[in-house]
């Protein structure tokens, strides 16, 4: 195996990336080869899709198999080996799907088909064995030797933000948010990669395209995410259990989350979320039902030891997942593109064996001291109060805006985000999303003239809130984001922080303080493109950046 | 019997030797000549003390001992498995130096999953007691609620879970594992293979084979009764499925080593695996052969598994294949196109052999994972 995808790949060499027989996220290398070859697989269907529609053939359902197939290859979503195996074979037989459709519509057209090669004409071999073998000509740096590291490393930069838009598609497309635009941007992208690329503008501009289809998918997101559920309402969460029978919900899909909800309305059994699942408390139609109860544990890196304290069922809708341990190991359950080995699976929204689980399991023995933590400023709540924000701006109350947010890790150099968002000066707001909250989100920040100084926005999946409520700020002081008082302070993980990075660039926002270490993918060159095109910063320390930031030195 | 586990995909149990005879549990801990004694105290003045081996790192021997401790990447990476050593020798091994910065190793910070003690140690955690997790096998009181003769001397025993605060009503397992059952009265535990799988009602059921003169065979037969409450312990043992993709699984099963393999059928069945399974199953005797019904439902959830008979001294009815498991496993093997996975359970002869077969045939070492029960 290679994979250098997140944040924690091994740099104990000269040369970063996992290579051995396990990855760090515990991704065996059997697996992590097979996700190669599916990806390969996935540009296969692109090239043709991409053509199909050109002809007026677009073929949605292959599109839709492309997000899944590339979302189970996130870094903490599918371990399952046999899984990626099936998947392998049906992407070739979608290929040939699409493939016949394509030459069908050329022919009607009288066009002369184009004759396709690489991934296109591609067959997977017979069994794992095979597929194995074939997995050493399609990893990400199969031509290293060939291209060199910064054309990899570039290629690597295209294919990772690629899987966190396909993941944010594929979070809309549970919702009912399809568009053709945005899957035209995701088939020209992949079959843009089958080529093999080797021109770094060529790759550059494809990154940045990249970014503005992800801007268009998360719009759709928060679109699909207020029409299902109503728009975010600030709302206290109780962080502490209730007596009773439960279930834990982690990952981001609300979908699921909703049909559990209704599932197990009048059953007696709480419903607490965890990680990434925190902001579903703020939408209207999901906090209706009584007994979503709260929010259970921190990030998803915590998981292992809280999953196994947890007295109940628990369900994993999407990333992050880690290995599961024997303690819950069979009252754990997987949905949408998340897989583990023997570990149970609901494909169906049917969470009937789910339900049975936490009915036998002893459930919370005694109530926890009530403990809250507020949630729910979307866009919609956070502009609702534009005038008072800009008002504190301008009287000088709200000297500045940080966003402190993205994902949360284990390593210990991730402190300095929670002192970064705790040394932040009470002239100062905090907006904060993604699971990295939870390195600061019990803190005390207090409120600016009524306006709290810790503002969550919700999920990484809402990254859209943040742009929204940046840019019209920009709007109401006549000036471009840049010119805001307004510092970006992103902890990235895995490949969904990828897209999100993608998008902030490709609307020309500088200067965002990237940590906690740069991506291993990014060779010295390329940090220095990004440095000197977008003024991209590595974190120093909290107290130096703070400053920095509130002087504008780096600006 | 001794219970060895080989091949399993779990932390290998490499400072100790599983054993299981004549249903009599007990571990056997080898004596390491370099074998150094560990001392951990949490931030909050907890302690925990485990045995290290020399050649084994800290994380996993305290692992071993079933003491948890923070850790992600096992591999001196991610350095969520930060101590400090507060007394003693030990040799750090290859890291990232950003996990554990300079400063951090002047003080005896250690990463625990690349350390090694040179001598006995004591070491601080930087956490309190609460983060540690202690991997304790579970105790408690079942409900005999069916005794069945299924074959000539082999008995099908249903066992109930009481549920307890702890663990509410569920049965969980992994499929493949055993459980101890203390004979009542008696200071004894018998080993036994679950032979159905994890579950929400509390049922444990288990496949016995009464032995002449048998501590736990003679209790069951003259003293057991539906309505008796017996102890059990675990689940334990690391015998069980691999994840190899879609490749073949066969299990080759001799008398009651069928439980296992009936416990990884039917979780196969719950999940509806797709991979091919056969499952040769044989007995001396065709009398002595058990639980058809059981394995014919079983194909009617899993059309793809094969089942087989053997019966080594057949009589003029038998119909079936004629001869042990094994050697319908070495005719099959012979004609097989892709290796498959070998799950072996039974008598240590049956599975020496099947070993043999296998390893003639080319199927590599690792797609063959077998437990067996050794006369005491």
């Amino acid at each position: 195996m290679f994979c250098y995808q997140c944040e924690q790949t091994d740099r104990t060499n000269a040369d970063s990336g996992c290579a051995t027989a396990k990855g760090m996220c515990g991704k065996d290398a059997t697996t992590s080869d097979l996700q190669d070859v599916l990806i390969h697989a996935v540009k296969g269907i692109a090239q043709y899709t991409k053509r199909a529609r050109a002809l007026n053939v677009p073929d949605n359902a292959a599109d839709e198999f492309v997000l899944y197939a590339m979302f189970t290859t996130l870094t903490n979503v599918n371990f399952n080996a046999t899984r990626f195996v099936t998947l392998i074979q049906e992407a070739a037989q979608i290929r040939d799907r699409v493939k016949a459709s394509y030459l069908a519509a050329a022919q009607a057209a009288g066009i002369t088909p184009e004759e396709l090669d690489g991934a296109a004409a591609w067959q997977p071999a017979a069994d794992m064995e095979g597929m194995l073998k074939q997995a050493a000509d399609v990893g990400i740096n199969a031509d290293l030797d060939k291209v060199g590291a910064d054309i990899i490393g570039l290629r690597s930069l295209v294919l990772y933000g690629l899987k966190g838009v396909c993941a944010y598609a594929h979070h809309a497309y549970v919702l009912g948010g399809e568009s053709a635009s945005i899957y035209a941007g995701i088939e020209e992208a992949l079959d843009f990669l089958s080529t093999d690329p080797t021109d770094v503008d060529a790759l550059l501009n494809q990154a940045m395209a990249l970014g503005t289809i992800n801007l268009e998918v998360m719009a759709l997101l928060d679109k699909v995410n207020n029409g299902t559920f109503g728009a975010q309402q600030p709302t206290q969460v109780r962080t502490t259990p209730i007596k009773g029978k439960a279930i834990l919900v982690s990952g981001h899909d609300l979908g699921d989350l909703a049909a559990l909800l209704e599932q197990t309305k009048d059953t007696g059994i709480n419903i607490y979320t965890h990680g990434e699942m925190l902001p579903a408390h703020a939408y209207p139609k999901l906090k209706a039902y009584p007994h979503l109860a709260g929010n259970y544990g921190g990030a998803w890196q915590d998981q292992q030891k809280e999953f196994a304290e947890f007295p109940g069922a628990i369900l994993m809708t999407s990333n992050c997942i880690i290995e599961p341990q024997a303690q819950y190991r069979q009252r754990i359950f997987t949905a949408g593109p998340v897989g583990w080995p023997g570990v149970r699976h609901v494909s169906d929204k049917n969470f009937a064996p789910l339900i049975q689980a936490a009915q036998a399991l002893p459930g919370f023995k005694e109530d926890g001291a009530e403990k809250f933590v507020t949630v729910g400023f979307g866009h919609e709540a956070v502009l609702g109060v534009a005038d008072k924000v800009i008002d504190a701006v301008k009287t000088g109350a709200i000297k500045h805006f940080f966003l402190v947010g993205g994902c949360d890790g284990a390593a210990s150099g991730r402190n300095y985000y929670t002192e970064f968002a705790e040394q932040a000066p009470q002239d100062t707001v905090v907006m904060t999303l993604g699971c990295a909250k939870y390195r600061f989100n019990q803190h005390e920040f207090g409120d600016i003239g009524g306006i709290p100084r810790l503002l969550d926005l919700g999920q990484c999946n809402d990254s859209y809130s943040a742009i929204k409520i940046a840019t019209a700020l920009a709007g109401a002081f006549e000036c471009g984001v840049n010119e805001l008082p307004l510092s970006l302070v992103v902890s990235w993980f895995e490949q969904k922080a990828a897209a999100v990075l993608l998008t902030l660039l490709s609307l020309g926002i500088r200067n965002i303080r990237l940590g906690p270490t740069l991506p291993a993918f990014l060779t010295p060159n390329l940090v220095q493109v990004l440095v000197d095109k977008f003024g991209l910063l590595p974190i120093t320390t909290a107290e130096a950046d703070i400053e920095a930031s509130l002087t504008r030195k780096a600006a | 019997m001794i219970f060895v586990v080989k091949n399993h995909t779990y932390p290998p149990l490499s400072c100790r030797t599983l054993s299981r005879v004549s249903g009599n549990i007990f571990f056997r801990v080898k004596t390491h000549m370099n074998t150094h004694a560990i001392e951990l105290t949490t931030r909050d003045g907890e302690q925990f003390h485990f045995d290290c081996p020399a050649e084994q790192n800290l994380l996993e021997a305290a692992a071993s001992a079933h003491i948890v401790l923070p850790a992600q990447c096992g591999q001196g990476n991610c350095g969520t498995c930060y101590a400090e050593v507060t007394e003693g020798d030990f040799t750090l091994g290859k890291h990232n130096p950003s996990a554990l910065p300079t400063a951090d190793s002047a003080k005896g910070g250690v990463l625990l999953c690349c350390t090694f003690a040179n001598s006995d140690l004591r070491i601080a955690l930087p956490f309190d007691h609460d983060r540690v997790l202690l991997g304790e096998i579970q105790v408690r009181n079942a409900d005999i609620i069916a005794i069945d003769s299924v074959g000539e001397n082999t008995l099908r025993l249903e066992l109930h879970l009481e549920p307890n605060e702890d663990s509410g009503s569920a049965a969980e397992f992994e499929p493949g594992q055993f459980m101890e059952l203390e004979v009542p009265g008696q200071d004894i535990k018998r080993a036994y293979s679950l032979s159905n799988i994890s579950n929400w009602d509390g049922r444990l059921e288990f496949l016995i084979r009464l032995q002449p003169d048998g501590l736990f065979s003679t209790w069951l037969k003259e003293q057991a009764a539906v309505g008796q409450t017996l102890v059990v312990h675990g689940p334990k043992g690391a015998f069980g499925l691999a994840e190899n993709g879609l490749r073949p699984r066969w299990f080759v099963a001799g008398g009651t080593g069928l439980a296992p393999m009936l416990s990884m059928l039917r979780r196969m069945a719950e999940f509806q695996e797709p991979h091919p399974a056969r499952l040769y199953f044989g007995a001396n005797r065709a009398e002595e052969l058990f639980c058809q019904a059981e394995l014919q439902a079983l194909q009617a959830e899993l059309p793809q598994l094969q089942v087989i008979y053997c019966v080594w001294k057949p009589d003029d009815q038998w119909q079936g294949f004629s001869g042990t498991p094994v050697d319908a496993l070495a005719q099959d093997l012979a004609d097989a196109t892709v290796m498959p996975d070998i799950y072996l359970c039974g008598p240590p002869k049956l599975i020496d052999a099947a070993e043999a077969a296998a390893r003639a045939k080319g199927v590599p070492d690792r797609q063959v994972m077998s437990e067996r029960f050794l006369p005491a």
